[in-house]
């Protein structure tokens, strides 16, 4: 059974360099809702439903240029595959034999970049019993504490001098850019970094709606076919 | 109240169930699937892609905001970050924190 006493020592982890970061993101996140001009509360509701920065930024865009749902719902699923894999690696990390499995489903929604970065960290240290309540903690204190970021955020841009502000806007793209180079480890890694930063721009051009999509989708399989035929030829 | 009851209603089903979906399955499929396989790596690549393609779209056309700044200074302050990144050892936080002074010293300096 799992140790629930754990759940408030999960919480005070949210005050680590990771949630620092992630504190900032979320402010810069709060300032970028601003400058969208779709009002606070869809971007809070995309801090609680969707809890994935890319995810919540694309869905918010999509809202802002007047998309349909089935647009946002498949452009915002498709930056949400890649949560799948960190579940599964969380997952993999908290699970008890034998105990209920509904604790495993509340802590999947909390399941993001940071959360995995910090049971990959720093997890092993604590009892398998206590883990899955240690995370919910954690998780439960980042995203409340990420709700407050964004309406700060979102509240500063207005009154902060433009450069300011607009630096503030900027943190949420660097951060994830910059995310991508930390997350990288295969070559079609960085060519799908390439191939996603050159295509997409190219759609907007032509299909505004699907830009995202579009480049997603063409930069990923030019980025895996060279890759593959890179490690092909490598073995 | 009828105006921002839709967007809301929209961010739940089109950005949330949409997301959880794929957290759904992965507690599905971590008893069963190898999370170094080959197709979670063409998944990998399709995320990857599409947040590059985010930023990329940010980047050059931004939203009223950013658009305050040059894009030469928008690009240089991305690049910035990444050097800054690789410069300090993989730091992700000393990264962000370069393209964001560097944006913020070409602004100031133009």
């Amino acid at each position: 059974m799992y140790d629930w006493s754990a759940l408030p020592r999960g919480a005070r982890a949210s005050l680590s360099v990771a949630g620092l970061v992630m504190a900032a993101s979320f402010l810069g996140f709060g300032a970028l809702v601003r400058s969208l001009e779709v009002g606070l509360l869809p971007g809070l509701a995309t801090t609680v439903f969707i809890w994935a920065l890319p995810g919540q930024v694309v869905a918010l865009d999509m809202l802002a240029s007047g998309a349909n749902l089935l647009a946002m719902a498949l452009a915002v699923t498709l930056t949400a595959v890649r949560l799948l894999p960190m579940v599964v690696l969380v997952m993999s990390k908290v699970r008890l034999e034998g105990a209920r499995r509904w604790p495993l489903y509340a802590l999947s929604h909390f399941v993001a970049v940071t959360i995995w970065r910090i049971a990959e960290d720093g997890i092993d240290e604590v009892d398998r019993p206590q883990r899955l309540p240690w995370l919910t903690g954690l998780g439960l204190a980042l995203m409340s504490s990420m709700l407050v970021m964004t309406s700060i955020g979102y509240h500063l841009a207005q009154s902060l001098p433009p450069l300011l502000a607009a630096c503030l806007v900027f943190l949420t793209p660097s951060f994830f850019f910059i995310s991508l180079f930390a997350n990288a480890k295969f070559r079609m890694d960085y060519i799908a970094i390439a191939a996603g930063a050159l295509i997409g721009p190219l759609c907007h051009q032509y299909y505004p709606e699907f830009d995202l999509l579009a480049g997603g989708l063409i930069g990923c399989t030019i980025a895996y076919l060279i890759g593959r035929a890179g490690r092909k030829r490598s073995k | 109240m009828s105006n921002s009851f839709y967007p809301i209603l929209l961010i739940l089903i089109g950005g949330g169930l949409t997301t959880y979906v794929w957290r759904f399955m992965g507690v599905w499929m971590s008893e069963r699937v190898d999370p170094e396989g080959e197709l979670l790596m063409w998944v990998r690549c399709v995320a990857t892609a599409i947040v590059a393609a985010l930023v990329a779209g940010i980047v050059l056309s931004p939203n009223a905001i950013l658009a305050s700044t040059g894009l030469e200074m928008r690009v240089a302050a991305i690049a910035a970050g990444v050097l800054a990144f690789y410069a300090t050892g993989k730091n992700t936080g000393l990264g962000v924190a370069a393209s964001v002074v560097v944006l913020f010293a070409l602004a100031l300096l133009s």
